[in-house]
């Protein structure tokens, strides 16, 4: 190796590592701050001046403000039902657009096409008067609707997917008796399986990245009903800051690490998925 | 003859359908116009008669039992202002038997929707009608209501499949929609809110109020959106186009050949996205805000003090997302900071995918990493990734969270005649529009402005799909 090289191979993984290491500041800031003993925003230091880790045992003992441990909970109970309706409907919508021929699917796929360009926030709105009218806001039924209701529009990568099965395997089937039905469950579903996984990890991951909607769906209501969003939010409060804002970090990791580590599982399976698709066009 | 039936599609055939089996259906065929269940009662099909008489008589009791106590007051949207009177007979204050707008325009616009699908359900029940008159005249098997039932597991699998999915986008978007497009015509704000006041029709005055100045109450609305429209294009812009440039250029980077432990990298690069953008915008939002660490460290190198010399700031601290330009500018780098790493991950798919005999035919030719990427990598790219960069700036327009998480609480406009209009400088059109309900309760204007995103988002969309298809280089990459 020339030496010309090797100072080529040292200039790019210097600059790769400073890339990661400009990337993981703020992250690094967040974890040393929720070690810190000093319970408001440090201004002075980018490390905290002491290092405790009393906040953390402060968030899991709730007070006034903080309920974070009640915050999970019925942010876990969201997205486990937000889930389960939103795998089922991505997955259905998926099959019948990708695999099933009949005249209404293109006009269809067109409709979604332009609902899709509609903001979700626009209709949010609207929902968000008419769960008020039927004193739905304030309530994880209301929400869970938001979540999960229209989540068939977001069938297109899941199509994808099935559109790379090959077609002779459900001939085969449907020659061996099998209707569409079965087919459907015996035969495409089995073959499906990283579309699946990413399908149920992103609509899990929607109710504990999502901000906007559950800020609006349970803004005005108590404390305890709260997802983690909202609740971290209302600590960063201008009059709680001083003295929630390390509560604020503690919970930010604890939330953050199960979520990264979905994450980075769904990730593998969504690049798997669209370059299967990719492959075979 | 079932032929000239099946072979029309759309809405015109449907139609066409229609009046065929009207004008050659029997007498049965004539009569399921008026009951429902007729021609499959004269085919001897008692449980599909039984079962369309029955939606039948559901859809006659919700026009009377339902409908009819909203339609007819959707010319007004309610009459009767909410009072509190007295009642004699039981000696209490009670509020009277008021009108409520919004219940009357939903319910309204709910039986509209209704009858729309009755009415198709009611053609379609003729044609089928029909089409079976035609079976036992041709002699053929009849289907029997167990084999009409098995068939939602075959070949009619794709209702089964899309019923519920397409009932919640009903529900939750469409009618939504419609909604919305319906407040904006009204003039439903925090004055007119009800249950206790009335809201009504108001024509197309509040789009006036949007493109014209407006009366001194809504002075600004015009002069605001013109603002907020051009950042939300400029914002939009930048963020798409810094973040997927910036994010091929990583996959390359991370991608080379020479760098050691890529996957450690990538799955550093990861953590970023992966934490919710509530605590990492949040943070950042902490970071650089005026008594902030950033500034802290920046006045500690001298940087604030520079600035000032040079008069770039007048306060004693750099207002990173308090002052216009400067908060413009440091939102769009945060979004770098999120969006890169994610447009990572796409390109890195997207060029596992390369054409490798062309990139092999340019090696030999000699070319040089810059000419490869330039006249191979980058167009194979563009032709991927083309229709997924419009949507990503569609996408990015109606970008809530970074605005809206950076911003809120610590940037508050000096400019009169935007906050009368409650719009900030750095305000997109959602963000605007989301502040409008929450806190200022102004439906109609959020309405409007509802409209003008969509009109937005798709002409943008439009446009730019015409423009690549013009330009198909399809065959290309086969």
């Amino acid at each position: 190796m020339s030496g010309k090289k090797i100072a080529r191979k040292v200039l790019f993984n210097v600059l790769i590592a400073a890339l990661a290491i400009f990337w993981l500041i703020p992250i690094v800031w967040l974890v040393c701050t929720s070690f810190s003993a000093y319970s408001g925003m440090n201004t002075s230091t980018f490390f905290p001046a002491q290092w405790s880790a009393e906040h953390y045992l402060k968030l899991l003992q709730s007070d006034t403000v903080n309920q974070f441990t009640t915050w999970f909970w019925n942010t876990f109970k969201i997205a486990c039902v937000t889930c389960l309706v939103s795998t089922f409907f991505v997955l259905m919508v998926a099959y019948a657009m990708s695999v099933m021929r009949f005249k209404m699917r293109k006009p269809l796929m067109n409709f979604a096409v332009i609902l899709n360009l509609f903001p979700g926030m626009l209709a949010m709105i609207a929902v968000y008067f008419t769960l008020k009218t039927f004193n739905l806001t304030n309530s994880h039924i209301g929400l869970i609707m938001v979540y999960s209701a229209s989540s068939g529009l977001g069938y297109l990568i899941a199509k994808g997917f099935f559109d790379t099965v090959p077609r002779s395997l459900c001939e085969a089937a449907r020659l061996d008796g099998c209707n569409e039905a079965l087919t459907f469950v015996n035969v495409v579903l089995p073959m499906s399986k990283p579309i699946i996984v990413y399908t149920v990890i992103s609509s899990f991951l929607t109710p504990w990245m999502d901000f906007v909607y559950s800020k609006m769906i349970l803004n005005a209501g108590i404390s305890e009903n709260y997802t983690v969003a909202v609740g971290l939010y209302r600590m960063l409060d201008r009059s709680l800051i001083n003295t929630y804002f390390t509560q604020f970090c503690c919970g930010g990791v604890l939330v953050s690490i199960p979520i990264s580590i979905l994450y980075i599982i769904m990730q593998k399976f969504y690049v798997e998925g669209i370059t299967s698709g990719a492959v075979k066009g | 003859m079932e032929d000239i039936l099946s072979a029309k599609s759309g809405i015109g055939g449907f139609f066409s359908n229609f009046g065929t089996a009207l004008a050659r259906g029997d007498w049965s065929v004539k009569l399921s116009l008026l009951w429902w269940g007729a021609g499959y009662a004269r085919r001897r099909q008692f449980a599909k008669a039984l079962l369309m008489t029955l939606v039948e008589a559901g859809v006659a009791a919700f026009t009377l039992l339902f409908a009819m106590q909203y339609v007819p007051k959707f010319g007004t949207l309610g009459t009767v202002q909410a009072e509190q009177v007295f009642n004699i007979a039981t000696m209490k204050t009670e509020w009277n038997d008021y009108d409520n707008s919004f219940l009357i325009l939903l319910f309204s616009l709910f039986s509209f929707v209704v009858w729309f699908a009755a009415a198709a359900v009611w053609m379609r029940n003729v044609v089928n009608v029909y089409r079976l008159q035609l079976q036992a005249e041709a002699g053929r098997h009849v289907n029997t209501f167990a084999e009409d039932l098995r068939s939602y597991l075959d070949e009619k699998f794709h209702i089964t499949l899309l019923a519920l999915p397409a009932l919640g986008v009903a529900v939750f978007t469409v009618i939504p929609i419609l909604l919305l497009i319906l407040v904006a015509f009204t003039n439903y704000d925090q004055q007119h809110m009800p249950p206790t006041n009335l809201f009504s029709w108001v024509g197309i005055n509040n789009f006036v109020t949007l493109f014209s100045g407006g009366s001194s109450v809504t002075l600004g609305f015009g002069y605001a959106f013109v603002r907020v429209l051009g950042w939300t294009l400029v914002w939009s812009l930048f963020a798409t186009f810094t973040t997927y440039i910036g994010g091929i250029l990583m996959s390359l980077l991370l991608n080379n050949k020479m760098v050691r432990w890529p996957k450690l990298w990538r799955t550093m690069f990861m953590v970023t996205i992966a934490v919710p953008q509530f605590v990492s915008l949040l943070l950042m939002r902490n970071f650089f805000s005026n008594g902030g660490i950033a500034n802290t460290i920046c006045a500690n190198i001298g940087l604030t003090g520079f600035l000032r010399d040079i008069g770039a700031i007048s306060t004693a601290y750099i207002p990173f997302l308090s002052a216009p330009g400067w908060a413009h500018v440091m939102i769009i780098l945060i979004n770098i900071w999120i969006g890169v790493p994610y447009q990572m991950l796409i390109a890195t798919g997207v060029l596992m995918n390369l054409p490798g005999d062309q990139l092999e035919s340019a090696r030999i030719d000699g070319a040089n990493p810059y000419q490869t990427f330039r006249h191979i990598t980058m167009p194979y790219m563009l032709f991927v990734t083309g229709p997924a960069l419009v949507t990503d700036f569609v996408k990015n327009m109606n970008n809530f969270n970074v605005i809206y998480l950076l911003t809120q609480d610590v940037y508050t406009t000096t400019n009169q005649v935007m906050a009368n209009a409650q719009a900030r400088e750095v305000d997109l059109l959602v963000t605007w529009l989301f502040t409008l309900t929450q806190d200022y309760y102004n439906y109609k204007m959020a309405s409007v402005i509802g409209i003008m995103v969509f009109v937005v988002c798709a002409v943008i969309t439009l446009v730019a799909f015409n423009f690549m298809i013009r330009g198909d280089k399809e065959e290309g990459y086969q």
